[in-house]
């Protein structure tokens, strides 16, 4: 399944409080991924909390949109990304 | 009673009192030949006594099987209320149809039999993917029994066992094999060791009762202990048992005497004994493997003697049975009767929709070429063209009527040989050869013009019009057409007049008089159903929704292709509902409704076998676009990946595909590669008159600065934004009704025009356009642009998005979860989300409370 970087704004800052609650907000984005066979791997947010930048497996960038629709989330871009190890090729010099 | 089925049988049961209540289902009842899956479903029916009603109708062994065979039994049963089933000019769907009603809303649950399906012609597996598909809301328990061993990855039941298979109204049951237990009980008093005859019989339950009933000691196969059992009886009751082996299924108890001289006495022995079984007027072995045990092991020359004498009663019938007759003609090597025979139920099987059987029957004429003679072998092998055309074997299409097409040739024969070459080059078309198609049908058109007007030049002058106007070769195709309808009228040929009709119509739309082809359109449509004919409404439709589609004509478009969808959904046309679907993606590309395009795009993808067809062409090329404006991931790959699958598309099916290859170049800022891309098709264009192939592809083209200004004849909005009219473009854009293409001739504009495609483009969700016209105004230095999208504004008291709006009202409507899924594309999971998420915005915990506020807030009228 491809992979891909979901880039979100937040204007008024993206608030998750380290309780019940967020915990709550958390999961409910993991159940409403499963309709679309998406899967939320890690997020980064910036340190002003108006940025993520969120892993994504999934199958298509539409399901990507769909699943952030069922969250309520805002997309501004989807790009399909892979890994680039910054050892990836130190064992390939001899 | 049977041995270890009870609770087979009590499931069964249980699904038919589901029956009674409304819910229907259909069950595949699977097990080895021999299992007792007959057994099963007689002693269901036995059961059910006068509480439900029984259909019972079973698939023949015949070499080409009769079309519709169980449909035939249940016409023939007087208390299935269905005895007007197969009349004369009854189309298979209508039948089907009929079927259905009778499983509907009766008090009493009908039972529906089904037997030995991987027998079934192709009649009969639409019938049961047909009724299947549709067994929900019936009062009926639909029970298709099959051999499952028998069901190889080829075998055409195969297609239909995976397509009812996931549907929740669908059930798989298996009739296993006995245990020792079991095997021990019928053995009984009998000096027989069970497990040996367990090891030795599987488990099979009518090897086990054979070789019971056989008293030997244990014989080596199944077909021994049924010889065994048979060479006990007497010289008369075997002539009887052998006569009724060369009979597929059964034999008429009155034929039995004529064909052997048995006695009333000899007849009834055998059915005493237990070989045979007496049903109304037939006599029929308790088991098809029986039968061909029996059938095998008759000397050659006393079974074609059978066959003969089988013949001839059957040829003194009043309605001669077609496909039983040809099956006898063929076993008793007879050739000369299988010539007679087969054409005749080869046009049967083709008229009740089993295309396949008739194929086979006429290649079992043809392969007796010296009986037939040249000119009767070449119209076989036309007939036999048109069938594999209508299965889509395209090939073999083409093989058979390039035969026919060197017989005439060779012979003097000029209307033959037109007729003919016409026939080809419909296959040359569908193989993408469409240059030797175009050459065929000239040559067609050439001779029958040098013997004077006829019916058949009207005919190849519409069919010349229709690959013409396919070529976008607007003007001739039209010359050509106007032709074919005077001449079909000064003939009398109404259905060629009416085709000719259509053409001109659909010419019409594509190349600059679209309000006048939709006219014409819209009037032999309305013929067309006052004529109650399904076949030409669909067609018309089709054209209405792909011809106006192309032509931008939206609002005719759209509900012809809704109303397509609906049609083609009832009478199972997969093809038609996948086509009207790919347009609907497009439409709601252009019209900037991007998720339902992507829904629909999406939609066609997974329900279309055909692999990539023209539906998933244009279907993919719509969700490519969309992810080329989104600036999304994998655009240009679909399109590039869905364009290399078929090289010899026509332009019609390829030019919007390609403006997204060149559109995503230009948004990346690499327009100068667009020439390269389009020059080829932009000159295929200049060679037809579609005035929105020619105005797109130059757009893309003007763009690059390949070409200064507008092609003649171009669509006129892009030729205004061509000639540098990006104010009027953008006016004819808004009328259309295209937001993005609006904002993208504002964008062409001054600061003032740039600054009101912004808006535009960011609501649309249209980054990459939105980020050029940004950079554009920074370079001009205008300062304070406004920054990307803002945060909707949720316009309702509750704070619903506008998706749960739309759940909501679906919801208050009465839709359920499952339902509202269907409606939206959706996930069921998904919708269960979104009502969630729409209890907890307005505070209730019920659906019907949910409802009630949404009429409080008066979402619902939305």
């Amino acid at each position: 399944m491809p992979r891909y970087l979901v880039e979100r704004s937040f204007p008024d800052g993206l608030e998750i409080p380290t309780t019940s609650e967020g915990l709550k907000a958390c999961l409910g984005v993991v159940d409403g991924n499963t309709g679309e066979q998406v899967t939320w791997i890690r997020s980064f947010v910036t340190d002003d909390h108006q940025k993520t930048f969120c892993i994504y497996d999934g199958p298509t960038p539409e399901a990507i949109r769909r699943a952030a629709d069922v969250s309520e989330m805002p997309v501004d871009a989807i790009s399909e990304i892979s890994v680039l190890d910054p050892y990836f090729y130190v064992g390939g010099q001899s | 009673m049977l041995l270890e089925r009870d609770d087979l049988l009590a499931t069964l049961g249980n699904l038919l009192e589901c029956a009674r209540s409304g819910d229907g289902s259909l069950v595949l009842l699977a097990g080895e030949a021999g299992s007792g899956k007959t057994s099963v479903t007689r002693e269901l029916a036995n059961s059910v006594g006068d509480t439900a009603v029984v259909l019972w109708g079973a698939c023949d062994p015949l070499s080409t099987p009769r079309p519709l065979s169980p449909l035939h039994d249940f016409a023939a049963d007087p208390d299935s209320g269905l005895s007007g089933l197969l009349d004369e000019h009854v189309e298979a769907v209508e039948t089907f149809g009929t079927v259905l009603a009778r499983l509907k809303g009766t008090l009493r649950p009908v039972l529906m039999v089904v037997e030995d399906l991987h027998w079934a012609d192709e009649g009969t597996l639409d019938f049961v993917r047909f009724v299947g598909r549709r067994v929900a809301d019936t009062n009926a328990l639909a029970v298709c029994t099959y051999r499952d061993d028998e069901v190889g990855p080829d075998h055409p039941l195969k297609l239909v066992l995976g397509q009812l298979g996931p549907m929740e109204t669908t059930h798989r049951l298996d009739v296993r094999p006995l245990s020792v237990a079991a095997v021990a009980v019928l053995a009984g008093e009998r000096a027989v060791d069970a497990e040996a005859l367990h090891r030795l019989t599987d488990g099979n339950a009518f090897y086990v009762t054979e070789v019971i009933a056989a008293e030997e000691s244990l014989p080596g196969t199944v077909q021994e202990a049924v010889l065994a059992r048979v060479g006990r009886l007497g010289d008369g009751p075997r002539r009887v048992v052998e006569a009724v082996s060369i009979a597929p299924r059964s034999l008429e108890i009155s034929h039995v005497g004529l064909l052997t001289g048995a006695l009333v006495e000899d007849i009834d022995e055998t059915a005493g004994s237990g070989v045979l079984a007496a049903e109304g007027r037939f006599l029929s072995f308790r088991h098809e493997l029986a039968r061909a045990a029996v059938e095998e092991s008759i000397p050659m020359a006393r079974r074609l003697d059978l066959h003969r004498r089988m013949l001839s009663l059957l040829e003194d019938a009043d309605s001669p049975d077609r496909a039983r007759l040809a099956h006898h003609a063929m076993r008793a090597d007879a050739a000369d009767l299988v010539v007679d025979h087969a054409p005749l139920a080869a046009q049967e099987a083709s008229k009740r929709g089993a295309h396949k059987e008739a194929i086979s029957f006429y290649e079992s004429v043809l392969s007796h070429p010296e009986l037939v003679g040249d000119d009767r072998v070449a119209e076989f092998r036309l007939a036999l063209a048109t069938e594999f055309g209508i299965v889509d074997r395209q090939g073999e299409a083409l093989r058979q009527a390039t035969l026919a097409v060197d017989h005439y040739r060779a012979g003097n024969r000029t209307d033959r040989l037109a007729a003919a070459l016409v026939q080809v080059a419909g296959p040359q078309w569908s193989l993408g050869d469409a240059p030797s198609c175009r050459a065929t049908i000239d040559e067609a058109v050439e001779l029958l013009t040098r013997l004077g007007p006829s019916r058949d030049l009207a005919h190849a002058l519409y069919t010349s019009s229709h690959f013409y106007m396919l070529a976008r070769q607007g003007q001739f195709a039209l010359e050509v057409v106007k032709r074919s309808a005077a001449m079909a009228e000064e003939f009398g040929a109404n259905d060629i007049g009416w085709s000719a009709r259509l053409i001109i119509g659909c010419i019409e739309i594509i190349t600059g008089a679209p309000l006048r082809g939709l006219a014409v359109l819209n009037e032999i449509k309305e013929e067309a159903e006052r004529g109650d004919d399904p076949h030409r409404v669909a067609k018309t439709l089709g054209m209405l929704g792909s011809g106006g589609g192309e032509a931008r004509l939206y609002d005719d478009a759209i509900s012809a292709l809704d109303e397509g969808i609906v049609q083609g959904l009832a009478a199972d046309e997969d093809y038609a509902v996948a086509y009207n679907r790919s347009w609907l993606a497009r439409i709601a590309f252009e019209q900037g409704r991007w998720n339902q395009a992507v829904e629909y795009a999406e939609l066609v993808d997974r329900t279309s076998s055909t692999g990539v067809g023209i539906a998933n062409v244009t279907a993919r090329g719509a969700l490519g676009r969309v992810r080329v404006r989104r600036g999304d991931p994998g655009g240009r790959e679909l399109i590039e990946d869905t364009l290399q699958l078929g090289v010899s598309y026509e332009l019609q099916h390829v030019w919007a595909p390609l403006c997204g290859l060149a559109e995503h170049e230009w948004l990346s800022g690499r327009a100068q590669r667009i020439p390269v891309l389009l020059s080829e098709d932009y000159g295929r264009a200049l060679d037809t008159d579609s005035q929105w192939a020619r105005g797109e592809l130059g757009f893309w083209m003007w763009r690059a600065g390949a070409i200064d200004g507008p092609p003649d004849n171009a669509a006129r909005p892009f030729a205004l934004q061509m000639a540098g009219e990006w104010r009027a473009a953008a006016e004819a854009w808004r009328e259309i009704g295209c937001p993005y293409e609006v904002a993208l001739a504002l964008a062409d504009g001054d600061e003032t025009a740039c600054l009101e495609a912004l808006p535009t483009f960011d609501s649309l969700g249209a980054r990459p356009a939105a980020s050029l016209v940004r950079a554009r105004l920074r370079d001009v230095g205008v300062k304070n642009i406004p920054k990307g999208p803002t945060k909707q504004t949720l316009a309702n008291p509750a704070g619903l998005t506008s998706r749960q709006l739309e759940v909501l009202g679906l919801m208050a409507s009465g839709m359920s979860n499952a339902e509202i899924a269907d409606e939206l594309f959706l996930a069921k999971k998904t919708v269960e989300h979104h009502v969630s998420a729409i209890f907890s915005k307005l505070s209730v915990t019920t659906r019907a409370k949910a409802i009630v506020a949404a009429h409080e807030l008066g979402t619902t009228q939305k």
